[in-house]
């Protein structure tokens, strides 16, 4: 045999290795994928019975930690929360859970997710092949991409989801937040900044409070605190643009908490702080009134 | 262009078919036109550079050889390295010289490859001075080793001796070559686009503020770039010897192993070889190697290492990070017993390493300064390092990747034969590592730069 049509047998042999081996483990590792404790996998599967559900971007994450709402309030929590979560991605999320999921009692929404666009996209390619709104979230901002995980199967698994997926196969991962303090060389106060929001995302804000009202679940909007070293300067009226656009109120802690050991960093919480703020969410009557006190 | 863009993974066929059905001349043409193209995707205003750089070095490199008068051939080697080293000097270190000493600054675009190309072309004009290459009289022939796709952008260097005679000849298509030459590729894709690629955001944000990151986080973003830095160079030579390997050519190798040294000349006999034997050839024994006792070596040693750290960057960083490595061969060659064990003095040069890299990542000393007393500040724990997946992920192939090369150390495994089965299994496993571990950002390979 010519060494010219070897080479050919041995490359198409290739390409055929290439495609049998990325389907078959690529099926194998999806079973692993909805098998993990990790968010979304979670949601994916189904069976939740969370009473408080947390939506929201890092802060989200770093400001609801649910194990501290569930030794304050009795009720089961569910923090769905990622970072860079932008609402529109919050609102397919929210809408899949539904699908999936019994409905929670109360949804917390962190609408300073507003400021946040598509960096999480490129992420959501692992879990659309379990959520037709996810998919076109993603062939929507990575067409090419998209077109290219159609092809080979491995690729979607190929994203810090996974990996996180994999870590948490026997444990929740409720229990994820900083445990870190702000170092004390980046303490000083620092210059000002606005939060400057997305209109598409502020959007997508409105539709999932609406979603929410009609299907009568409670919905919180709650701007978490930012450390007192570099708080946003807009805050008030962030808050309220976000109220006359969703015509739901907003509960602004932006200052809340002074203390900068409270902090991981100027705009996400630790655990030391997350409960505090919980623990004055709780004083406030946030999880039994349907609007906040009149100081808001 | 690059390796890993898609614009590459559409040339690359076109110019297969091409090379393939053609022969002699025909086929250099192929090369050369395809050669100008791969370079021109990046600027085509300096394929005229290129050109240039090749006539000058293509013409001298006759001169010298039909030149008997010693004084005058001595004069036509002269006026090839300064204008080799003029070109080299006032793109890349123009603003650094002359802007420091006179604060005059040039907006100078760096030619991309200029480093590896103007010392190709350099060693070829100073071996036919020394009559051990005789000069190339087809100009096409001369251009196509210049230009030459493969290692044209960031080596290896190879040298006129190694590659012209390969040029003289047509290759016959070979299925062994092919099996072997796509091995080297998929190994090196798996380098650059898994792991140095996947490693790429990890450290940058480290060394850009180091102050935000605790001891552990900058130490492993320092073991990270030990990493990224070879995992990208010898990605790239491993696709471009690859590639060479495919078309019928033979490049030799350019890293072996590096971090499995236990000294540092052994060191510099695995990393960027191709550039180290430059050194050596070119600089080192010129400047008396060994020849001239204890000091003489000494000056020798330091005078290339620094001029090595010079030819990476025009930076102070650089500079000093070839201080060290000259430091580091300086002590070795004073203290040549061997005290310690192996495994020990591998650990040893594999950290003095790392912390020369410091330098040489860092943008400027007070940033490295930054990160190293990041790390001695022994503040904040392990379970608080950031990105710990990514990490993880990382630190697992370049376990794998460690235990292949430590695999190649067993006599029986380095020289076992590997069927073609074995290696469309290795060349599929590489696909699929890619594809689930690819970083595929389209990041520049990093010796780009130098």
């Amino acid at each position: 045999m010519s060494d010219a049509r070897r080479a050919v047998i041995w490359l198409v042999a290739l390409a055929a290795t290439i495609v049998a081996g990325d389907h078959l483990l690529a099926a194998v590792l999806r079973k692993v994928l909805l098998r993990s404790q990790f968010r979304y996998s979670r949601l994916y599967r189904g069976g939740n019975r969370a009473e408080i559900l947390i939506l929201g971007d890092s802060r989200g994450v770093h400001s609801f930690y649910a194990p501290a709402i569930e030794e304050l309030t009795g009720l089961r929590a569910f923090n769905l929360s990622y970072n860079s979560l932008s609402p529109r991605i919050a609102e397919a999320v929210l809408l899949d859970y539904l699908d999936h999921n019994p409905p929670p009692r109360m949804v917390v929404l962190e609408p300073t997710c507003a400021i946040v666009t598509g960096a999480l996209t490129a992420e959501l390619r692992t879990y659309a092949g379990s959520s037709p709104r996810l998919a076109a979230l993603y062939a929507e901002s990575h067409p090419a991409a998209a077109a290219a995980s159609r092809a080979f199967w491995l690729y979607p698994l190929n994203s810090e989801f996974f990996l996180e997926a994999l870590h948490y196969m026997r444990r929740t991962d409720q229990d994820w937040i900083h445990h870190d303090v702000i170092p004390h060389a980046r303490r000083a106060p620092g210059g000002t900044w606005r939060l400057a929001p997305y209109p598409g995302q502020v959007d997508a804000l409105a539709r999932i409070v609406r979603l929410l009202q009609r299907r009568g679940i409670e919905v919180r909007l709650v701007i978490a605190p930012y450390a007192p070293i570099k708080p946003p300067s807009n805050a008030a009226e962030f808050a309220g643009l976000i109220e006359r656009r969703t015509a739901a109120p907003v509960w602004n802690y932006v200052g809340a908490i002074a203390d900068l050991d409270a902090f991981a960093d100027a705009v996400h919480m630790n655990e030391r702080g997350s409960r505090a703020f919980l623990r004055i969410l709780a004083r406030d009557g946030f999880f039994g009134m349907a609007q906040p006190p009149a100081r808001f | 262009m690059l390796f890993n863009s898609l614009a590459f993974l559409a040339f690359l066929p076109i110019f297969m078919i091409a090379y393939w059905s053609t022969k002699g001349r025909v086929r250099l043409w192929v090369m050369l036109v395809a050669s100008l193209v791969f370079y021109a995707w990046w600027d085509w205003r300096f394929c005229f550079l290129l050109l240039f750089s090749a006539l000058v070095d293509y013409s001298l490199g006759i001169l010298l050889e039909n030149e008997r008068d010693d004084a005058l051939r001595r004069r036509l080697i002269i006026i090839s390295v300064a204008v080799n080293l003029g070109l080299l000097g006032f793109f890349k270190y123009f603003n650094f010289f002359v802007g420091q000493a006179t604060g005059i600054a040039l907006r100078i675009v760096l030619p991309v490859g200029i480093s590896f190309y103007v010392f190709k072309t350099m060693s070829y004009t100073i071996d036919v001075y020394r009559r051990t290459q005789a000069a190339e009289r087809d100009l096409l022939r001369f251009t196509t080793f210049v230009v030459f796709f493969p290692e044209l952008v960031a080596g290896p260097i190879v040298r006129a001796s190694r590659l012209l005679p390969q040029l003289a000849r047509d290759h016959r298509f070979s299925y062994a070559r092919m099996v072997s030459g796509l091995t080297l590729i998929a190994s090196g894709y798996v380098r650059k686009v898994a792991i140095a690629d996947s490693i790429a955001p990890l450290v940058d944000i480290r060394f850009a503020h180091p102050e935000a990151h605790n001891s552990w986080s900058l130490l492993i973003g320092v073991y990270l770039y030990a990493f990224q830095i070879y995992c990208d160079f010898s990605g790239y030579s491993s696709i471009a010897i690859g590639l060479a390997r495919v078309l019928g050519f033979d490049f030799g190798i350019n890293f072996d192993r590096p971090y499995f040294s236990s000294s540092f000349s052994e060191f510099w006999k695995r990393w960027h070889i191709s550039l180290s034997s430059w050194l050596r050839d070119y600089l080192y024994i010129p400047l008396g190697g060994s020849r001239g006792g204890t000091w003489r070596t000494y000056r020798s040693l330091m005078i290339t290492m620094l001029l090595g750290g010079l030819w990476h960057g025009a930076n102070w960083t650089f500079v000093f990070w070839g201080a060290l490595h000259g430091t580091y061969l300086v002590v070795e060659r004073a203290f040549p017993r061997r005290i310690i064990p192996r495994a020990l003095s591998i650990l040893l040069v594999f950290h003095l390493t790392c912390f020369a890299w410091v330098f040489f990542r860092a943008h400027s000393f007070s940033n490295a300064w930054e990160v190293l007393t990041g790390i001695a500040s022994m503040r904040g724990s392990l379970a608080d390092v950031e990105n710990r997946w990514r990490t993880l992920k990382c630190a697992v192939m370049i376990a794998v990747m460690l235990a292949f090369e430590a695999a190649a150390f067993v006599p029986k495994w380095r020289t076992a034969e590997v069927s073609p089965a074995m290696r469309l299994a290795f060349v599929g496993a590489c696909a699929w590592v890619v594809l689930i571990f690819g970083t595929f950002s389209g990041n520049n390979f990093i010796y780009f730069q130098f």
